[in-house]
């Protein structure tokens, strides 16, 4: 059987997702016998000229991390999306936007003001460097999510994807036994359900942040008030971050059959808020504890703010500012 | 500006309670009372079953405003469904604003099955509010991408 061709790209990303590869130790070495890496710009140094090279449909499967942030990552998306059979969006920016979605909340003004400081030590996107001529890919306004730009073939979740989830699809890949495209490798339940945490369905009676309160390690993180979005997460983890005491911040996207996860928890978090009885003279204290809130798109929507109606920032007069 | 304003049809989608808002918008039906035509009304058997991604969908395909009609306190059906939409609405609302988006787009109102002239009077009004603020801009930015 001749080997499988395969590709790993990064597109705008911080690189976790190529280390997420390796983390299924030796399994790589499977990966690598069944296949040939025909580019892997974090380990190897393919050139896009390459790229361009090969035929159409010629690499089997490319795994995809990172969102669409400037023109050379939507470029090299389409280019990609061309020569390879099956395209994987892989961890959470590639999937929806990720937690550098939020930026879209920013311009692109405050982005570089934040990052470069003075307008003059902004990158130009054409200048002469030890004279040779260099150009930077354009800025694009937003940023999107890699299904925005190119169709997908499947999802990996997760930021960054967890081994038994790349296991997953390794084991699928050099098996030669890759499922219908469509498919969201990971759990199809909740998080909740690999969770070991004791649920009392309790009310929630005050928001609790994990830098500032020490959550109790065996009790749901939600019935104490932390903002665990287990509830409407895709599961797959094995719950790893409740179990390290953290409350779960969402990176694996909703399950299956749910459009909007943030949308999913604001429900979850409404319905249980409370003192513990419903009625009108409750309200003023329901109110006193909505008011603890103060980020609401940043809790609910971390990983999938450039999917939702949350993917830029409006400028309506009489919305008060941040 | 102005001038897009004026040309401008608010498009709102209203759900409205089985028990109350909706036994109220027939109250105002079979009562004659008139309201502006830009009102969708969407029945559902209590307001605790709107989801927020339904408000956010009907934003995000284009309404410019969702009002979402349930019994007064004390008189849902369902016992506490009122109480949870509540709840919901507060936090969807905060979330709109953190984004930049006038909160009042989204809009929750107790009508009771005997409140015919009370459903007239907020569809009028909300109806009127919707127009002051002008077309949405989520609608805006979407034709913007996809033009």
């Amino acid at each position: 059987m001749a080997k499988a061709k395969i590709g790993i790209y990064w597109a705008a990303a911080c690189g976790g997702c190529d280390c997420a590869l390796l983390e299924v130790d030796e399994q790589i070495l499977d990966v690598v016998a069944a296949a040939d890496i025909l580019l892997w710009p974090c380990a190897a140094d393919p050139k896009y000229k390459d790229l361009r090279e090969y035929k159409n449909g010629e690499i089997d499967i490319v795994l995809f991390n990172g969102a669409i942030r400037t023109e050379e990552n939507r470029e090299l998306a389409r280019l990609i999306r061309e020569k390879t059979k099956y395209l994987v969006a892989f961890g959470s920016c590639a999937q929806s936007g990720g937690v550098i979605g939020l930026a879209n909340q920013s311009s692109k003004e405050e982005i570089f003001s934040t990052v470069f400081g003075d307008t003059k030590h902004w990158p130009q996107q054409n200048s002469v460097a030890d004279g040779y001529e260099l150009e930077l890919p354009e800025f694009l306004p937003k940023l999107t999510h890699l299904a925005d730009v190119v169709e997908v073939d499947y999802v990996v979740p997760g930021c960054p994807p967890p081994k038994e989830v790349v296991s997953e699809l390794f084991t699928a890949l050099v098996d030669g036994n890759l499922p219908q495209t469509g498919t969201v490798f990971a759990s199809s339940k909740n998080l909740c359900e690999e969770c070991s945490r004791e649920r009392e369905q309790k009310k929630i009676t005050q928001i609790l942040r994990p830098h500032e309160h020490e959550p109790d390690p065996e009790k749901c993180l939600l019935d104490q008030g932390f903002m665990c979005m287990g509830p409407a997460t895709r599961g797959g983890c094995l719950a790893v971050c409740p179990a390290a005491n953290m409350p779960c911040t969402g990176c694996a996207g909703p399950t299956a059959n749910v459009r909007d996860q943030g949308a999913a928890m604001l429900n979850t978090v409404a319905s249980l808020i409370g003192t513990g009885e419903e009625g009108e003279d409750q309200l003023e204290a329901e109110d006193a504890i909505l008011a603890q809130f103060d980020d609401i798109v940043g809790t609910f929507y971390r990983f999938g703010s450039a999917t939702s109606i949350f993917k830029e920032r409006y400028h309506e007069q009489n919305s008060p500012a941040r | 500006m102005d001038n897009k304003h004026e040309a401008h049809e608010p498009r709102i989608v209203a759900f409205l309670c089985r028990w109350c808002s909706y036994a109220g918008a027939d109250l105002a039906g079979v009562s004659r009372l008139t309201y502006p035509p830009n009102v969708v009304p969407m029945r559902v058997n209590c307001s605790g079953r709107v989801d927020a991604d339904m408000v956010l969908s009907a934003l995000e395909k284009g309404a410019d405003g969702v009002l979402i009609g349930g019994c007064h306190p004390g008189d849902c059906h369902y016992v506490s469904g009122n109480y949870k939409t509540r709840r919901r609405i507060a936090l969807l609302k905060q979330a709109l604003s953190e984004v930049g988006l006038d909160p009042r787009r989204v809009h929750l109102e107790w009508i009771s099955a005997s409140e015919g002239i009370k459903f007239q009077e907020t569809m009028t009004s909300y109806t009127e509010l919707i127009r002051e603020l002008g077309p949405s801009p989520v609608r805006a930015t979407k034709e913007a991408v996809h033009g």
